[in-house]
């Protein structure tokens, strides 16, 4: 059995982010691209549907620029994916929207992958697009808000949650299939030294942007019109305090003689 | 020409290293700090990690670390904590000596188990009577039959009172000084081995360190390490591995106080401006800032020279002497910039100064490695 495992870099968010000098878009000089969010559960998934059925292939797949996919494949391999490929953005493509789905398509409609399976959203641009784009691309059932994804022993079809805000639907699919999950079995572990070690001289596969330019001719990308941060919080005070009692009185202070809101 | 930038390899460790420390042992250093706890659950963790036998080579199933890769992922965890770190490193320094001086058969039996599951080892060389002079050990090592009988105390020895091993140093014949030490390892449930309590300390509260009594102690010729009276220059050699990463710890300390201090300079303010824009704040974070990057340039410097299999032991010393000495200078200015706030327990600066003074007491104190630089310079200048 195979599973595809869609892997997208996403910036590190304690690190420096910025526009560009024009404000079109997010400065990528000197963002540190890390695994997030749901494509970490996504990954730890994968790796605990391997652990039940052994003998199953774990194959992670990013497209976008270098060298930022190919470090979050390593992330990847680190973290116990079997293999990696990295597809090649053409120059000017973020790796995003429906571009991404186009593209990713490309290359997995040519693999037997039983399962395709990613974060329901991404880590950064949050577009939830993709488990459903690929979907109908690639004509396979697709779902998001995944969560408890088990398979058969013969990989043959696949259980699991989805958990919505007015309650849950218990599915059983046949394979193929693409799922978007919300939550791993339980949380994405963290990567061993001997394995980072061992990740940094395994193959990253290279799938050159010529093969995916023609899924993407004509369509060329929808960048938004700006790129700004979020608004600086204002308002906060620190008291500042050198005991309980004092941080207390002080609070009451404020609260009454401010804030207005104590009598 | 080197650039001094790390490759994505040699980041991909220290990233392992940051989030552990930044995760896992920051969120628990003041409550240890505070209750001198040994917080074993974390250690064990860094164990899983693959954290904690750094040197050992991956055949015996360590992580086969070189000199510039541990002080890396040093420098991160002494910036977490440095008294968990030096629990997490004790293990590189009293595996090294049967890395340096063991057989075959003697790495195969000790390194092994000690990287398949969880175990604590400790470094026997300091005594009661004295550690700079390690030249001469009261600790007795007597034939006997086959083997040895060890008799004697070891003090300040860190894990001792977690530990499964020990590797100790002995005299067959005191008369000889350094020539009749010999080294052994001895596990904890040998007869007549009794560690002693867990010693209150100043800093590196986290750590456990404490003293070991050898009573009469049956060691079988098979546990010696090297040949009878190579104990001493198996020591020398030891710390010249560790006394590096040393280095790299204390800039973590340096590089955590700096970081707190900076971030303090743009919140408090006083007469009306923050206090980073009074240009005595300034000067101090420019020293500050100085201090920690001539730290780390120098601990990289020294194992670069290590991995490349050449003679470091200069360059060992400077840049341990040099990092401790920067830890406390740097801790010292953080506290000051800090003001009332930086002496009161709930901040989290006077914890670095505390710890940082250890870097310039153990492996070697700043007096023996400034011994040792002055020796190394006046040799090169010999008439
Ligand atoms: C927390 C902690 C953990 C430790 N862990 C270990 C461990 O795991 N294993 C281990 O074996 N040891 C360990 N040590 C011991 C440490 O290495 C020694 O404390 C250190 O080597 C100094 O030895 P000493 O304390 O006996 O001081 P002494 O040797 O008595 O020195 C006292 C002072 O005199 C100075 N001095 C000594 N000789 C000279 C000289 N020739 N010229 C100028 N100045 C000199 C010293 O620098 C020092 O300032 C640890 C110590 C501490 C505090």
């Amino acid at each position: 059995m195979e599973i595809q495992v869609l892997v997208k870099p996403a910036p590190e968010t304690e690190g420096r982010i910025a526009p560009t000098a024009d404000g079109s878009r997010l400065d990528p000089a000197g963002i540190k691209w890390v695994l997030a969010g749901y494509d970490e559960s996504a990954v730890e998934q994968a790796l605990l549907l391997r652990e039940r059925s052994p003998g199953t292939i774990v194959h992670a797949l990013s497209w976008g620029p270098a060298p930022r996919s190919e470090e979050i494949l390593r992330a990847g391999l680190a973290l116990g994916c079997d293999r990696a490929t990295w597809v090649e953005a053409p120059p000017g493509f973020e790796p995003t929207g429906i571009d991404a789905a186009r593209a990713l398509a490309a290359v997995l409609a040519d693999r037997p992958a039983e399962l395709v399976l990613l974060g329901q959203q991404s880590g950064d641009s949050e577009d939830g697009l993709q488990p459903l784009a690929l979907a109908a691309l690639l004509g396979r059932p697709g779902f998001g808000a995944v969560s408890r994804l088990t398979w058969d022993a013969a990989g043959r079809q696949f259980s699991f949650l989805r958990s919505l805000d007015h309650g849950a639907e218990e599915w059983t699919v046949p394979a193929p299939v693409v799922v978007g999950l919300r939550q791993a079995d339980q949380d994405p572990r963290t990567a061993k030294l001997p394995m980072i070690l061992k990740s940094r001289k395994m193959p990253v596969d290279r799938v050159a942007s010529a093969t995916v330019a023609a899924a993407l001719d004509g369509h060329p990308g929808s960048p938004p019109l700006r790129f700004s941060l979020p608004a600086p919080r204002s308002g906060a005070k620190l008291i500042e305090y050198a005991s309980p009692e004092e941080a207390a009185q002080k609070l009451l202070k404020r609260l009454r003689e401010e804030a207005k809101v104590l009598p | 020409m080197p650039d001094f930038s790390l490759s994505p390899d040699l980041e991909s460790l220290q990233d392992l290293a940051r989030k552990f420390a930044r995760t896992e042992m920051m969120p628990r250093a003041a409550e240890c700090d505070r209750r001198g706890i040994f917080p074993e659950e974390i250690y064990r963790k860094a164990f899983d990690l693959g954290l904690m036998n750094l040197n050992v080579p991956a055949e015996y199933g360590g992580s086969g670390l070189g000199a510039f890769q541990q002080c890396l992922i040093v420098e991160e965890l002494g910036y977490g904590c440095a008294g968990m770190t030096t629990s997490i490193i004790a293990n590189c320094l009293a595996l090294e000596p049967i890395l340096l001086g063991g057989t075959e058969a003697q790495k195969r039996e000790v390194l092994e188990p000690f990287c398949r599951s969880y175990h604590l080892a400790s470094f026997g060389l300091t005594e009661p009577g004295g550690g700079s002079d390690a030249g001469s050990l009261a600790t007795r090592a007597r034939r006997d039959g086959e083997g040895y009988v060890l008799s004697g105390e070891k003090c300040f020895i860190t894990n001792a009172p977690h530990a499964s091993l020990f590797t100790v140093f002995a005299t067959l014949d005191p008369e000889l000084r350094h020539k009749g030490i010999s080294a052994f390892y001895v596990p904890r449930e040998a007869e007549g081995v009794v560690p002693g309590k867990d010693e209150e300390k100043m800093g590196h509260r986290a750590s456990s360190t404490g003293t070991v009594r050898f009573e009469q102690v049956r060691v079988p010729a098979a546990h010696r390490l090297g040949a009878e009276g190579e104990g001493f220059p198996l020591a020398m050699r030891t710390l010249d591995m560790t006394r590096t990463p040393i280095g790299a710890l204390a800039t973590g300390i340096a590089q955590c106080a700096l970081d707190h201090a900076a971030r303090y300079s743009r919140e408090r303010h006083s007469f009306g401006k923050p206090i980073g824009e009074h240009q005595a704040i300034q000067m101090k974070l420019a020293m500050m800032t100085s201090q920690v990057r001539a730290a780390r340039l120098l601990t990289w410097q020294a194992a670069t020279l290590i991995d490349a299999g050449k003679n470091a032991t200069l360059e060992s010393s400077v840049a341990k002497c040099f990092a401790s000495d920067a830890a406390m200078r740097v801790s010292d200015e953080a506290i000051q910039i800090f003001g009332g706030y930086g002496y009161m327990k709930d901040y989290p600066v006077e914890k670095l100064l505390r710890d940082a003074k250890l870097t310039q007491i153990y492996e070697g104190s700043n007096e023996i490695q400034r011994i040792v630089i002055a020796r190394e310079l006046l040799r090169r200048y010999a008439p």
